[in-house]
């Protein structure tokens, strides 16, 4: 098994912050929304980045690896180029559907956790890694709601994912802590149970609470609370990289440096 | 060979959506406090790309913007074949269609080609 490559610490590039990205003091590396991209047509901002040698690695949104449906290979085609476009060491997408019954729910909907569904998740996994040319890691979604049928607990069903396809895992804590506070997923029981030789880098973001329920925005400043489940992951394996993510109602240069200082600081701790 | 997985997935999969964008049945099983919850959010996401994509129109509408695209939306729920800068033209044609905006005095332009003009 290959040793984790080294990532260090980065952000989501995003359009909108694009010269903030550029000029952010200790970026190593960036992630890219894969199905906004186009191989032969890359922004300008992410050829300086690569010519400068920082890593720019694709994040897939909608492949529906866990959909009922055998997965699109034209998805995957097009995770394909992207990587190949950005000579990216890895892409990614989530333990999630996004289409079911001729709907599109627009975003990353949660897989009920049965053997049957991680049955098809694995097919699903298989047949997308059989197309990609570097490897696949798989991230967990926030969820909202819990799935009556599930048989396993979110870390279970992580780990039997990477036993049986050998995908490398991408751990958002922001999403474990929207899970925690949301559907009673437990964060330790979670960190015990996933396989952290497999991580590939972690994910942090901001949220919020409304009406009692912790929103995985990407819209608001990072919590104390999802550094905390950082430093807790770290306390068990040294994570090979952690990329901040902001999606919208983007802070000052100043703020998204702050962010990303409190992330090196947590790592820095002894 | 997972057909009979996929077969099993595949209809409570559907189920779920069904419930949470097409006003569909609440799935055996679920709490609806997070059914309403999990459906709310999927509309504001929606209503937000939508926003983003075709600001002319958000902001045309001003305060009617919210209830006309929730309006629009739990009677379009998105196809698996619509992507979703379809789906802001869809709204912008049909907020159109029921004269909450004025069609584009340029017939060949729409307004979410406005930005790009």
């Amino acid at each position: 098994m290959s040793r984790p490559l080294r990532l260090g610490v980065g952000i989501g590039w995003r359009p909108e912050i694009d010269l903030t990205v550029e000029r952010l003091p200790g970026v190593d590396f960036v992630e890219v929304v894969a199905e906004n991209l186009r191989a032969d047509q890359l922004p300008e901002s992410l050829r300086l980045l690569r010519e400068r040698g920082v890593p720019v690695l694709p994040h897939g949104v909608t492949l529906s690896l866990g959909g009922a449906e055998p997965v699109d290979r034209q998805r995957v085609a097009h995770l394909a180029s992207v990587a190949q476009a950005l000579d990216a060491p890895l892409v990614s997408d989530h333990v999630c559907f996004v289409r079911a019954g001729g709907l599109d729910s627009g975003h990353l909907m949660p897989v009920p956790r049965t053997r049957d569904a991680l049955d098809v998740l694995v097919a699903n996994v298989r047949a997308a890694q059989a197309e990609l040319p570097v490897p696949l890691a798989l991230e967990n979604v926030a969820a909202l709601l819990e799935w009556p049928d599930n048989e396993l607990t979110e870390g279970q069903f992580l780990a039997s994912l990477v036993e049986r396809t050998d995908c490398r895992l991408l751990i958002d804590v922001a999403n474990l802590y929207a899970n925690a506070r949301n559907v009673r997923t437990d964060p330790a029981e979670f960190l015990d149970a996933i396989p952290l030789e497999r991580l590939a880098y972690v994910h942090v973001a901001g949220g919020h609470e409304h009406g009692g329920v912790y929103h995985d925005t990407h819209a608001h400043p990072v919590l104390p609370e999802v550094l905390d489940l950082l430093r807790e992951l770290r306390s068990r394996v040294e994570p090979p990289g952690v990329l901040l993510e902001r999606d919208d109602n983007y802070p000052t240069d100043t703020e998204l440096a702050e962010e990303l200082a409190a992330i090196r600081a947590v790592l820095a701790e002894r | 060979m997972t057909e009979p997985q996929r077969d099993r997935l595949a209809a409570r999969q559907a189920e779920l959506l069904r419930a949470l964008l097409a006003g569909g049945e609440p799935p055996q099983g679920f709490d609806p406090a997070q059914l309403r919850v999990e459906a709310n959010a999927l509309l504001a996401k929606r209503r937000s790309v939508a926003a983003m994509l075709a600001p002319e129109v958000a902001d045309a509408l001003g305060q009617r913007f919210r209830p006309l695209f929730d309006e629009y939306a739990a009677a379009h729920p998105r196809a698996v074949d619509s992507g979703a800068r379809a789906d802001a033209a869809a709204f912008a044609e049909w907020t159109m269609a029921r004269g909450e905006l004025p069609a584009p005095a340029d017939k060949s332009r729409r307004w979410w080609q406005l930005r790009r003009s």
